[in-house]
């Protein structure tokens, strides 16, 4: 690692990290072998390419959701498929590859591991849309969508298919995995002992391993914690800028593995550039000091003293986590708003349209990703599907209100884009009320509150 | 010390911003403009003599006469006790930006096609118009308050307070009861809430004010053209056509006058066409000479502090036993006893 990252990162970390002996400390690199019956020669207890291959298998389905030209295609079909249930060791890593000097390591998936998505993708229904699908089944829905959509998006219906797909996976792979599984009931006493293997013939303890599969699910670089929220940004947009940032170990390639910065990790780095809030930072220790933690344990089993503190770590790592959903949702019907607005001055301009359409997606996919955590949302995630809709209302205040047993988007009059507008400020202040959220990119609510500002405090005593 | 700490660090800091800020309106520089007009008038008043122009205005404006009377004193007793009372009650009140939030929803729930509906107006026109608009609620609100604190009875206990100056100066804006500071806040809390909320609900968007030095351009005009003369010795008005619109200093000073001709006239703050239209409009003349106060006895009498504070409460119980069907037609004969 070149000296001035090192220095730089221990700028940035120093006052964030209680006790940083070093920078090694704050890498969530190596961590020693622990479990008592094993006698192989391994040194690093440290596994989660399971997760790192996952994400990017959903890189990759993204890109491909994008490809259609418009007509049935049977063959993008099964190639998308087989990215998210298939096996396979030779598929190729279509997203995230090299750009210019961001020279990636990895060209397949299975130099990574081989794993598929459709079999940790939530498994509840999503209430947010029509007939009850659940998880895997609606990303099936859309999969067969995309395939005949021209780019992946079908204007006529409002719906951008790689914005849908990806940002639902964000939660229900992911953030669902993570929190609702390896931090839940894996983490508790009875599930994954410390003193056993977390399979047979592994190396690693059973809260080791859950603990760094729901670490990688995060997609956070190994020395994620020495960076900050823009070096995090520009990795995962792959600048040149950032090759030094990313390529802990110098060997001039970007290693997927543990150099890198995915979709949910990335996402907590965009909030975190307004310096209102510090998520990835914050999810990113939690999950480094859970992992000494059950390191100390020294491969015993953990005493309940050491499950609370766990559960703790976990909670936090939950909450904010939830949080950048919940900001992206915030962010993005403000962007909607916007869209319509500019749709409303110039109701023929297509690009507009478009954005629409895809900021429109990335509203829907974030707020049907919030729904798939450990908690019910309730009356909240009832809300959110009503206002948000089964599909945005376009400009000739059409909307997609139901699907029908063949598979084809049923449409009605919806009451108007002015009414839709409002409702996206309805989900913000939503947000905001039920989630406390900071970093509120796009608030169209803030005007109010600048407004007033200008009109000054007065003084409440002067008589006439 | 606590005490000591928020002395420093709240009550001091927002007591210099009141004479700072250009948003308030005895800022220095609006009160130096209003030195400079009081002379400027003075020289004009004494048909061009600069020497006697001075003494006028030093005689008017600059005396111990006006500036340490009992009753200026009984001005700063009040501005220093109501400004900490005030900064200790402020969290207590509703929140502006709670209120024009919920206005805001309120406007999208009972109009959901409304909002948004003017958003391609060009941000100029909007910003024009928000302004117009804001200056023209702002100060009918203002004058429909100070209506009522006059007429209705039980209002006037407190208002009175206000009336009780009998030398003016810019200060004797802030003698004032610290009920009616809660409901000129609350005032200010409807006016820009509703101003607002029905801004952004109709174009969409937050709106530019048109403003000057951050402040209402309208209101930035009122503050330079010597608002703060209003409560002062110096009689300017504006001429016969333009008191009709505009309140000038003199038609304050009438609403603060003794001459039972005045009693209960021009309530305006800016403008004058609210009286005009109420038929309490009263325009200036320039022979006239006017007394301030009231003529009751007991407030001739104490500048007080707890006089202020708690007279009205009193007098509001002793009408009460004294007559339990009390209705007040005519509360000038009882409180303002022709001289
Ligand atoms: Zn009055």
């Amino acid at each position: 690692m070149n000296k001035r990252l090192i220095a730089s990162a221990f700028i940035i970390v120093a006052p964030a990290i209680a006790t940083p002996a070093s920078a090694g400390d704050a890498v969530y690199g190596k961590f020693p072998v622990t479990l008592k019956s094993w006698m192989g020669n391994e040194t690093n207890s440290v596994a989660y390419t399971g997760q790192i291959a996952r994400q990017v298998l959903h890189d990759s389905l993204k890109k491909l959701a994008g490809k259609g030209n418009g007509k049935p295609n049977a063959a993008l079909q099964a190639e998308m498929m087989l990215y998210f249930e298939g096996k396979g060791k030779n598929r190729k890593i279509l997203a995230p590859t090299s750009k210019g000097p961001f020279v990636i390591k990895q060209k397949t998936v299975g130099e990574i591991s081989n794993p598929n998505l459709a079999g940790k993708t939530y498994k509840g229904t999503v209430s947010g849309m029509p007939n009850n699908m659940t998880g895997p089944e609606l990303i099936k829905f859309w999969i067969g969508k995309a395939a005949s959509a021209n780019k992946g998006v079908d204007m006529a219906n409002g719906y951008n298919y790689p914005q849908l797909i990806s940002k639902f996976i964000l939660g229900a792979v992911f953030y669902h995995q993570a929190v609702d599984n390896y931090l839940d009931e894996k983490m508790t006493a009875g599930n994954k002992p410390n003193n056993k293997p977390y399979k047979k013939g592994k190396h690693y303890t059973g809260k080791e391993h859950s603990w760094d599969e729901a670490f990688g699910y995060f997609g956070f670089p190994a020395h994620g914690l020495m960076l900050s929220p823009s070096q995090l940004y520009d990795i995962a947009k792959r600048k040149p800028t950032a090759v030094s940032i990313a390529d802990a170990n110098s060997d001039g390639k970007i290693d997927l593995y543990n150099e890198m910065v995915f979709g949910p990790a990335y996402y907590a780095a965009g909030s975190d550039k307004s310096k209102k809030t510090a998520y990835a930072k914050t999810i990113g220790k939690a999950f480094l000091d859970g992992r000494k933690l059950i390191a100390s344990a020294d491969g015993n089993a953990l005493n309940s003293s050491q499950l609370g503190q766990i559960a703790q770590y976990a909670r936090v790592i939950e909450e904010n986590w939830e949080k950048t959903l919940a900001e992206a949702t915030f962010k993005y019907a403000g962007s909607c708003f916007k869209d319509l607005q500019a749709i409303k001055a110039n109701p023929s301009d297509a690009k507009v349209l478009a954005k629409y359409v895809k900021h429109w997606g990335e509203l829907k996919g974030f707020s049907l990703a919030m729904q798939t955590g450990r908690k019910n949302l309730g009356d909240t995630a009832t809300r959110l599907n009503r206002l948000i809709g089964f599909g945005p209302v376009m400009p000739n205040s059409s909307q997609v209100i139901d699907i029908d047993s063949g598979g084809n988007y049923v449409k009605d009059q919806a009451s108007g884009i002015n009414e839709y507008m409002g409702h996206m400020l309805k989900v913000q202040k939503l947000i905001v009320d039920k989630y406390g959220i900071k970093a509120r990119k796009n608030d169209q609510l803030a005007g109010m509150s600048d407004m007033l500002k200008k009109l000054g405090s007065g003084s409440a005593a002067e008589n006439d | 010390m606590p005490i000591l700490d928020w002395i420093n660090g709240e009550y001091i800091p927002h007591l210099l911003d009141g004479f700072l800020n250009p948003q308030k309106r005895v800022s220095l520089l609006y009160l130096s403009i209003a030195a400079a007009l009081a002379i400027i008038w003075s020289v004009y008043v004494s048909r061009g003599s600069v020497r006697k122009g001075f003494l006028i205005a030093r005689d008017k404006l600059f005396s111990q006469r006006v500036w340490f009377s009992h009753s200026a004193r009984g001005d700063y007793k009040l501005l220093l006790a109501n400004h900490a009372l005030l900064l200790l009650i402020a969290p207590l009140l509703l929140s502006k930006l709670t209120a024009t939030t919920a206005l805001f929803f309120f406007f999208i729930d009972i109009f959901p096609s409304g909002a948004a509906v003017l958003s391609s107006t060009s941000p100029l026109l909007v910003a024009i118009t928000y302004t117009i608009f804001l200056f023209l609620l702002d100060d009918f609100s203002r004058f429909a308050t100070h209506f009522a604190l006059h007429r209705v009875p039980a209002l006037w206990a407190f208002h009175k307070i206000h009336h009780s100056a009998e030398t003016l100066s810019p200060l004797t804006v802030y003698r004032t009861h610290p009920l009616e500071a809660v409901i000129f806040s609350f005032r200010a809390i409807v006016v820009q809430s509703s101003a607002i909320s029905i801004f952004v609900f109709l174009f969409g968007s937050s709106v530019d004010l048109v403003s000057i030095y951050g402040v209402n351009a309208i209101l930035f005009l009122f503050n330079v053209t010597g608002s703060n003369l209003r409560h002062s010795h110096i009689p300017i008005g504006y001429g016969r056509l333009a008191e009709h619109f505009l309140i000038s200093p003199a038609q304050h000073q009438i609403h603060h006058s003794l001459d039972p001709n005045h009693y209960d006239r021009n309530f305006g703050a800016a403008l004058a066409i609210w009286d005009w239209i109420a038929g309490s409009l009263c325009k200036s003349r320039t022979d006239m000479v006017l007394k301030f106060g009231l003529t009751d006895r007991e407030n001739l009498q104490s500048q007080k502090l707890l006089h202020f504070y708690f007279s009205p409460f009193r007098e509001l119980f002793d009408r009460g036993r004294n007559d339990p069907f009390y209705r007040n037609r005519n509360h000038r004969n009882l409180t303002k006893n022709a001289v």
